[in-house]
């Protein structure tokens, strides 16, 4: 058998050529496989706006609870979520739409009229009607939605 | 560079993983083993580039009757390089087989499977028997018409032989193709197969090592080379041209996806794919009881033949012209199956263009309807129709349009109300066409007219060229039969013509004009 020390230049050629074609194969599938595995979780979600309640509906200054059916890709299929979010009407032109989402660990707030606290039932996290953290552990406000006004109907971007 | 030195040091110390490296790469070569002898990195190059994207591909595939043909579909239109990776698997496949029989091809004319070599070449058989069940399985798993009705042949070619019952049942999982067959053949195809392929390229790649490459017929005078880099350079660009040629074919073309499988669809010819075409055309040759002999016998012979192979022919000598009865036998066999896939190839029963008759014509009107497009449009409840996939049994799609609210209740407000059966047959027609790509022509108002009538008040019994229902007579050529003033006064009332007419009257639901219409239409349907 020829010994590598006996034709160091070809040698190092072929191992040249070898390593720069195998890098083209294997950068060429790692593209595309790598594109194919990443991608979907790269996706944005797709925002729409969708009508909520009747703006003479809701009363003044109080969180009001609704439900939307907020339809989304789900891989191959289409999943409807039901999403419920506070709408707080703070004046005759002005609705705040807040997500009922603790930002502690994720459970659902309820307004509590008592209190007139928003809270959330699973460690005790309390926000009010702005949804600003007044008391327990969760870490930021509860998020806000844009919302328009269109014909007397209220309109939130989900 | 000295801490990563220092890493591999270590590693070392602990592996050995270098002098593995130079046993692996240091392989002595014969001198003269020349280009052909890069045939076996291929294949292997070819089965490890389908290994994984089938491993990414299954990160999207479901493997239910519901779900999978969706996936695809997703995989193909929604995911980055999706058409190109499913497409690698996919012409992978049939660049495999090819790969296989040239790599066979090679070893037969160099005699390399004689002795000591006889075990590698019974590995190589059983791996070709896998790769071949690897083309057979995955074939049904897209779901698509294609594999639906490839795969009832191949269940029903199985019935043909001993047991056949029991190995179709085997095959089926249950007592129809179905469910249960797609998660049994998808379990093969990513489970078992694969356990099999690494098993006996292992052992196949264990055994070269052990027995070395056989090299030139003639041995060559001179000193054997290492394997890296002087064989390895052919190899990789061997390897290199080939891989650039099947990302040719799947970035160029799509790998193909026929509509959702349909098993009321009694009319889709099922095709095998090409590696499989010779077997599919020898059955001609064996019509009725003789039919074994071309599903089993023949096939079972071939197979047998390849294994004894090495204990047939024992003799020292590898040049081929020394071995002319193995070569002759060989060449027999390879001729008969390139000559049963060419006629195969051209055995092809002629398609019609696909038509685009009354029924879908009228189903594209009726889509148009406020009851469909109050939610089937862009930022609507649900997409609009012409982008819709059908991926849903034509019984689903004939109650949605019927019922829209069954399918979906509680989620949107239901339009009002839904659409006559016969209507729901058109809408289904124009699904099905729009789904196989066959786009609407331009048609005349008078045929959009007559296609109306005949969508909103007759496919319920009546069928044209073939489409819409069969419980009255067909009126593809209903002009041979009546005139067109006999016709009008048939569908206004039937009973005038014949007091024991049991078709209901329409002169009601027409008016006078739509009934000329409609009766002018059909008296010139010879």
């Amino acid at each position: 058998m020829h010994s590598s020390t006996e034709q160091p230049d070809r040698r190092r050629f072929f191992s040249g050529v070898i390593a720069a074609i195998q890098a083209a194969i294997g950068g060429s599938l790692g593209v595309i496989l790598g594109g194919a595995i990443i991608s979907p979780g790269l996706g944005r979600r797709q925002q729409n706006w969708l009508p909520a309640a009747s703006l003479s509906d809701l009363p003044q200054n109080e969180p009001t609870p609704v439900t939307l059916r907020v339809t989304r890709e789900d891989g191959y299929s289409q999943t409807v979520d039901r999403r419920t979010v506070f709408l707080v009407r703070t004046d005759d032109t002005q609705v705040t739409a807040i997500d009922s989402t603790c930002t502690h660990l994720g459970c659902r707030v309820s307004w509590d009229p008592q209190a007139q606290l928003l809270k959330c039932p699973c460690h005790g996290g309390e926000y009010d009607r702005t949804g600003k953290v007044v008391a327990g552990p969760p870490p930021a406000p509860l998020a806000r939605m844009s919302t328009r006004i269109d014909g007397g109907q209220v309109l939130v971007q989900v | 560079m000295a801490p990563l030195k220092n890493l591999f040091d270590w590693l070392d110390d602990r592996t050995g993983f270098r002098a593995g490296r130079h046993h692996l790469l240091d392989e002595p070569i014969p001198p003269g083993t020349g280009w052909w002898f890069t045939t076996g990195s291929i294949l292997l190059f070819l089965l490890g580039v389908q290994l994984i994207t089938g491993i990414v591909l299954t990160m999207y595939y479901v493997p239910s009757t519901e779900h999978a043909y969706d996936s695809v579909r997703f995989i193909m239109d929604r995911v980055a390089f999706g058409h190109v990776l499913r497409g690698l698997h996919f012409f992978g496949a049939s660049f495999i087989v090819i790969a296989a029989v040239v790599h066979m091809l090679r070893v037969v004319v160099t005699g390399s499977y004689k002795k000591p070599r006889e075990v590698t070449w019974l590995t190589g058989v059983v791996l070709l028997l896998v790769i071949l069940g690897f083309a057979l399985t995955g074939y049904l798993l897209p779901w698509d018409q294609k594999a639906y009705w490839a795969t009832t042949v191949t269940i029903n070619i199985a019935r043909t032989g001993p047991m056949g019952e029991y190995v179709a049942g085997l095959m089926r999982g249950g007592s129809a193709l179905g469910a249960l067959t797609l998660l049994r053949w998808y379990t093969a195809h990513v489970f078992l197969l694969p356990a099999c392929l690494i098993g006996f390229v292992v052992a196949h790649l264990y055994l070269m090592r052990r027995h070395g490459i056989s090299g030139p017929i003639e041995p060559k005078k001179g000193r054997a080379t290492a394997f890296y880099p002087y064989h390895a350079i052919k190899d990789t660009i061997v390897v290199a041209a080939v891989f650039a040629l099947l990302l040719t074919f799947a970035i160029h073309y799509r790998a193909p996806l026929d509509a959702v499988a349909d098993p009321s669809d009694a009319s889709y010819v099922p095709r095998p794919e090409w590696y499989f075409l010779s077997l599919f055309e020898m059955l001609k040759f064996f019509p009725g009881k003789l039919e074994p002999i071309g599903t089993q016998i023949v096939p079972a012979l071939v197979v047998g033949l390849l294994l004894l192979l090495p204990f047939l022919d024992r003799k020292r000598d590898r040049h081929p012209l020394k071995r002319p009865i193995v070569m002759a036998g060989f060449i027999l066999v390879l001729g008969g199956i390139t000559g049963l896939t060419y006629r195969g190839l051209h055995d092809i029963p002629a398609k019609t263009a696909p038509t685009w008759g009354l029924l879908p014509t009228a189903g594209a009107q009726f889509t148009q309807d406020e009851k469909c497009t109050s939610c089937h449009h862009v930022g609507g409840a649900a997409n609009p129709i012409a982008e819709l996939r059908l991926t849903h049994g034509p019984e689903w799609l004939v109650s949605h349009v019927r019922d829209p609210e069954v399918i979906a209740p509680g989620l949107r407000t239901p339009p009002s109300g839904g659409m006559n059966d016969s209507q729901a047959k058109a809408i289904a027609s124009y699904m099905k066409k729009i789904q196989a790509g066959v786009k609407p022509p331009a048609v005349s108002t008078d045929v959009q007219q007559v296609a109306e009538i005949f969508g909103r008040n007759c496919a319920t019994c009546h069928m044209i060229d073939g489409e819409g229902g069969s419980a009255a007579p067909d009126l593809s050529h209903e002009g041979t039969k009546h005139d067109a003033m006999w016709l009008k006064d048939w569908i206004t009332d039937p009973e005038t013509v014949d007091p024991g007419a049991n078709m209901p009257p329409f002169g009601e639901r027409l008016s006078d004009e739509q009934l000329t219409t409609i009766a002018g239409y059909l008296s010139n349907r010879k």
